[in-house]
């Protein structure tokens, strides 16, 4: 760690070196002294020497540059906030004393100085100065651990959904890729419904949760047996019947571990248990109708349907991409509503271009951290 | 000469200046650094050559420099001459000139008095 310089240094800048004497006199003892003869030398004694400097006394009349042209150069080159500034001046003037301090002056002394209350008055202002850089340093030093951590946190996280996603994927032996797939369709829905439906009110924050979530839609399907889930054929009723309890079996697993207080918990519920759910009530496992089903849920299914349709199945093989998005918009697939409906096809032109390009990993990881 | 005796020709305050600056040795010191000021002679520069801002500068630091020693007469006239270049009056400022001229005249005289 870079040990920071001391600021042990005090600039003074007066046109007249008698006035500049009758301050140093009284610093002279306890700090280093730099004198400037004006303005211009004394914005270069500043940009030279401002990390030793701990603070200015500086005279509003010189010749050259003014005292407030080099409080607006301290304040284009931000020295002004950790460089206190006490004005010197003849006599008290309403304006230029407001003007003085508008630029960020910290007080105004007055000739005749007395060496005692300049003195008072300095020491105060650099233990000001100095305790407020401190915590400023301390205060940023916590934020960036803070801000490590939790990007430790969040990629352990994104990590273990992963992991626990892959493990249906990997005993139902086939698209490896689907979870990663629909993680991606959902970022790039959510931006369309971001922008084009603002009514909904999701932000930032909430979808890269629900992106996060949308990869334990189908963590049910862990319970279903072999014999039906890996069955190459059509299902009949009964197996239907037992298939479709994935969405409950999901949510049985998750609420083991429930969190009622954490938005992510119910992002993972309601995708689980809701992504099989349609606009006119006709999807299972409850039926639920128009706006009972969450808003994430409903992003979930269209592009849980999607995909299943684009890619190949042990029971079937891949649609064409456009022949896919047909059946979806007439209603072949389940209803959805109409709002999902047209940001779906609002987003299906960059749906669309991932699809045909085909779909590597190593992207998907590389856009969804992004 | 005492430092008492010379604010007392100079018209200046004695006690105000001790009372800043604590010791005789330090107030002759600073009284040396005003008669190698060249503030004076610019003003007068200034004011003959018609610059008003210059003359306004100068004056203005030498009145700083008359209120740090306590020459309280001759930061009077500084003062009034400052005003009047402020004004940017400088048929007023040649006349007031003549004032602070004898004033300065009085205070380097002293100081000469008190340093030798």
């Amino acid at each position: 760690m870079v040990e920071t310089i001391e600021k042990d240094t005090i600039l003074i800048a007066d046109d007249a070196e008698l006035n500049r004497e009758m301050i140093k006199f009284i610093f002279e003892e306890q700090y280093n002294i730099l004198e400037a003869e004006d303005g211009e030398q004394a914005v270069k004694m500043i940009a030279e020497n401002n990390d030793r400097l701990c603070l200015l006394f500086l005279d509003l009349l010189m010749p050259k540059m003014s005292g407030l042209d080099v409080l607006r150069f301290m304040n284009e080159e931000d020295y002004i906030d950790y460089i206190p500034v006490i004005m010197i001046t003849g006599e008290a003037t309403d304006e230029t004393d407001e003007k003085a301090y508008e630029y960020g002056a910290s007080d105004i002394i007055y000739k005749p100085f007395a060496p005692n209350v300049v003195m008072r008055r300095a020491k105060n202002i650099i233990e000001l100065f100095e305790h407020r850089i401190y915590v400023e340093r301390k205060l940023e030093k916590r934020t960036r651990q803070l801000r490590e951590s939790r990007e430790k946190l969040e990629r352990s996280n994104e990590f273990l959904v992963n992991a626990l996603s892959s493990v249906v994927e990997f005993r139902s032996l086939e698209s490896g890729e689907h979870i990663q797939r629909v993680k991606y369709f959902t970022k790039i829905f959510l931006k369309y419904l971001m922008k084009y439906y603002p009514q909904y009110g999701i932000t930032k924050e909430q979808a890269a949760l629900i992106v996060s979530a949308s990869a334990l839609h189908d963590i049910g399907k862990i319970a279903i047996p072999d014999n039906i889930l890996l069955k190459p054929g059509r299902l009949t009723q009964e197996e239907f019947e037992e298939m479709k309890r994935h969405t409950i079996y999901g949510c049985e697993i998750l609420e083991k571990f429930k969190q009622e207080d954490n938005e992510f918990y119910h992002y993972c519920y309601d995708i689980c248990r809701y992504h099989h759910e349609r606009h006119d009530g006709n999807g299972y496992p409850d039926s639920l109708k128009g706006d009972e089903i969450p808003i994430w849920a409903q992003v979930v299914s269209i592009i849980d349907v999607y995909d299943a349709l684009v890619s190949r199945r042990v029971y079937k093989s891949a649609y064409a991409v456009e022949e896919a998005i047909r059946m979806i918009m007439d209603g072949e697939c389940g209803v959805f509503s109409p709002e999902i409906l047209d940001c779906f096809n609002l987003a299906k032109a960059e749906l669309l271009l991932i699809t045909e390009e085909g779909f590597s990993y190593a992207d998907v990881e590389a856009t969804i951290t992004e | 000469m005492t430092v008492q005796e010379f604010y007392d020709e100079v018209g200046g305050d004695y006690n105000d200046i001790m009372s800043r600056l604590r010791t005789e040795d330090r107030i002759r010191k600073f009284a040396g650094m005003f008669t190698r000021d060249e503030s004076y002679n610019t003003l007068v520069k200034n004011i003959n050559d018609g610059d008003i801002e210059e003359a306004f500068r100068a004056a203005h630091t030498m009145k700083g420099m008359c209120q740090n020693m306590a020459f309280t007469r001759l930061y009077k006239s500084s003062h009034e001459i400052t005003e009047i270049l402020r004004g940017k009056d400088l048929v007023e400022a040649k006349k007031m000139l003549e004032v602070v001229t004898e004033d300065y005249n009085i205070v380097i005289a002293g100081i000469e008095k008190l340093l030798k």
